[in-house]
């Protein structure tokens, strides 16, 4: 089907390469040949599972088995189940969560983004460059393992959470402990995006602004942002897609008291066996990413315009 | 007046910094710092002498030390098929002109938008269904896929990058489409599909959401040890791990930087 259509991009621009017939049936041979077994890996290791998931999900839950009950009628039940006050409260958490999270990390990260993109000092930049590229590639259980360290009870945990009025067993500290976990990813993730929008804005144009008056905070807010608004929202999409579909960092850092959508799904395997449950949860999980993703990332696009990817 | 203003808010954004890169930093350096506690139980930092006693706990833990094998095994195993996988996919995208062809780059990259949960918990019951139970091959499975993403990104990257012009040359010298690939394109591209190796294998090496779906007693890997581990009793053992995982990052950084040179991650920009 691909291979039929497929024509030659150099032909006209060379003659006699590709454009007799035998030689364009070869090249259109080889393109099926290069895509066949990346296209059979996404169709059975991704999209026949993922369509099962969802039949799955219709299946009527029997205890003690694995799989829903296949012979059974469709059933509604697993989506109503998610109804339920409780569930809304987790869904609720969850993007309460991410979005603290989301904002912190683009907050914190766009100084550093700055600094990477106007020092004048190579190595200063390349040190940044390193420690962000490195901690994006931190294994997330060195992150959860080392704030719990930092910030738990044998760290900082009492004194903080005595600043905020909590216990630091309490469920707010708990909240706080996840956001951090995941700010600490979004960071790293949000400046590296936005340093390179900010390399492309004319520095000479704060410096203007200056000139005529203005203040450089002023300066700044009026001009370098607005600039590198397409790199924010970029680096929100990313950011806010990753921090909805966390899973270790709510499982340690959340201690049983925040559960994401993720977490949720997990447990309904592993401890009840739950599959057609864990299903319908990991349906409305993935609608989550698709509406983030596709839904929000068109909106910003045709707000913004196309630069954001 | 002003230029107090202006030293105030420069000294504001600084202080910013600084907070930003100690929220960063720290956790770290007290994590390592702790994995050299002598003292047998979780007390506050700083450690108040020093020993390796938790780290020859985890080099005694059976668990963690296979799961270790199983995950650099995996790793290698999953980052190889996905980048051949990917970068012969890639290829096809960059070279040939057909209809659909968004739709199947799009395809090809939209394992990293679908949660790592959902993609664990599609496999265990395709497999189930399937009747498929060795652990090893489902998380080879799963890792492929979830691997995929970062090998066809890098392979575009650096094949769209090269002029179409220096395969032409090479072609009307003589070679044919095969040799011009070998001799040409490829090593051109080799560094970049190599760098979306190194961010393949991390990710893989990190995995837990998909493998904990997928893992049985056999095929245990690292991350799953350690969570288990973390969830059972927090102890200082996997301090030590994380040491040593914070040494294979710093390891990769290296590699990553060799081969492309990690300026080119932020890319050069108009400005700088």
């Amino acid at each position: 089907m691909i291979s039929r259509r497929a024509r030659p991009v150099g032909a006209s621009a060379l003659p006699g390469i590709g454009t007799s017939r035998p030689a364009a049936r070869r090249r259109n041979f080889v393109a099926g040949v290069l895509l066949v077994p990346g296209l059979l890996a996404l169709f059975f290791l991704l999209l026949l599972p993922l369509a099962n998931v969802v039949v799955e999900s219709f299946r009527p839950y029997v205890p003690g088995k694995i799989g829903g009950l296949v012979d059974a009628s469709f059933t509604l039940s697993n989506y109503a189940a998610l109804l339920h006050p409780v569930y809304l409260d987790y869904l609720n958490t969850m993007i309460w969560c991410a979005s603290l999270a989301t904002l912190g990390g683009l907050v914190m990260g766009y100084p550093v983004a700055y600094a990477i993109a106007r020092t004048k000092s190579h190595l200063f930049r390349m040190c940044l460059i390193a420690l962000l590229v490195g901690l994006l590639f931190l294994s997330a259980l060195i992150r959860v393992y080392s704030l719990e360290l930092s910030f738990g009870t044998v760290g900082l945990g009492r004194t903080l959470s005595g600043l905020m009025g909590v216990s630091s067993n309490s469920r707010t500290y708990a909240e706080f402990l996840v956001v951090i976990g995941l700010m600490h990813h979004s960071i790293p993730l949000a400046a590296l995006l936005i340093t390179a929008t900010i390399q492309n804005i004319n520095p000479r144009l704060v410096e203007a602004a200056q000139a005529l008056g203005a203040p450089l905070w002023r300066g700044h807010m009026s001009i370098t942002l607005p600039l590198s608004m397409p790199g924010i929202l970029s680096a929100f999409l990313v950011c806010y897609t990753t921090n909805l579909s966390a899973f270790v960092v709510p499982m340690i850092l959340g201690k049983g008291k925040i559960q994401f959508l993720s977490n949720l799904a997990y447990d309904r395997y592993a401890e009840l066996a739950n599959f057609p449950s864990g299903s319908a949860i990991a349906v409305q999980l993935l609608a989550v990413a698709v509406i983030v993703t596709y839904g929000i990332g068109w909106l910003l696009r045709r707000r913004f315009g196309e630069g954001i990817h | 007046m002003k230029r107090l203003v202006d030293d105030f808010w420069k000294s504001a954004v600084l202080a910013c910094l600084l907070l930003t890169l100690a929220f960063l930093i720290g956790p770290l350096i007290v994590a390592i710092s702790m994995s050299f506690d002598a003292r047998g139980y979780l007390a506050p930092f700083p450690p108040t002498s020093l020993s390796l006693r938790w780290y020859a706990s985890f080099f005694a833990n059976e668990a963690f030390i296979s799961g270790l094998w199983n995950s650099l095994i995996l790793g290698f195993s999953a980052t190889l098929v996905s980048a051949i996988i990917g970068t012969m996919a890639a290829l096809v995208i960059t070279n040939y002109d057909f209809r659909g062809k968004a739709v199947l780059s799009a395809l090809f990259l939209s394992p990293l938008m679908i949660p790592a949960v959902v993609i664990g918990l599609a496999l265990l019951v395709f497999f189930s269904r399937a009747g498929i139970f060795n652990g090893f091959f489902r998380l080879f499975c799963a890792h492929v896929i979830v691997t995929l993403p970062f090998t066809v990104r890098a392979a575009l990257a650096s094949l769209t990058g090269i002029k179409r012009s220096l395969v032409e040359a090479a072609m009307s010298l003589g070679a044919n489409e095969r040799q011009a690939f070998w001799h040409v394109t490829f090593p051109i591209a080799k560094p970049g599909i190599f760098a979306g190796c190194i961010f393949a294998f991390a990710y893989s090496l990190d995995d837990v959401a998909a493998s904990l779906f997928l893992y049985d007693t056999r095929s245990i890997t690292l991350p799953v040890a350690l969570v288990g581990h973390m969830r059972a009793n927090f102890d200082l053992s996997v301090a030590a791990a994380t040491t040593f995982l914070a040494f294979i990052t710093v390891l990769l950084i290296v590699v990553l930087d060799r081969l492309i040179g990690l300026n080119r991650i932020v890319g050069r920009g108009l400005y700088r």
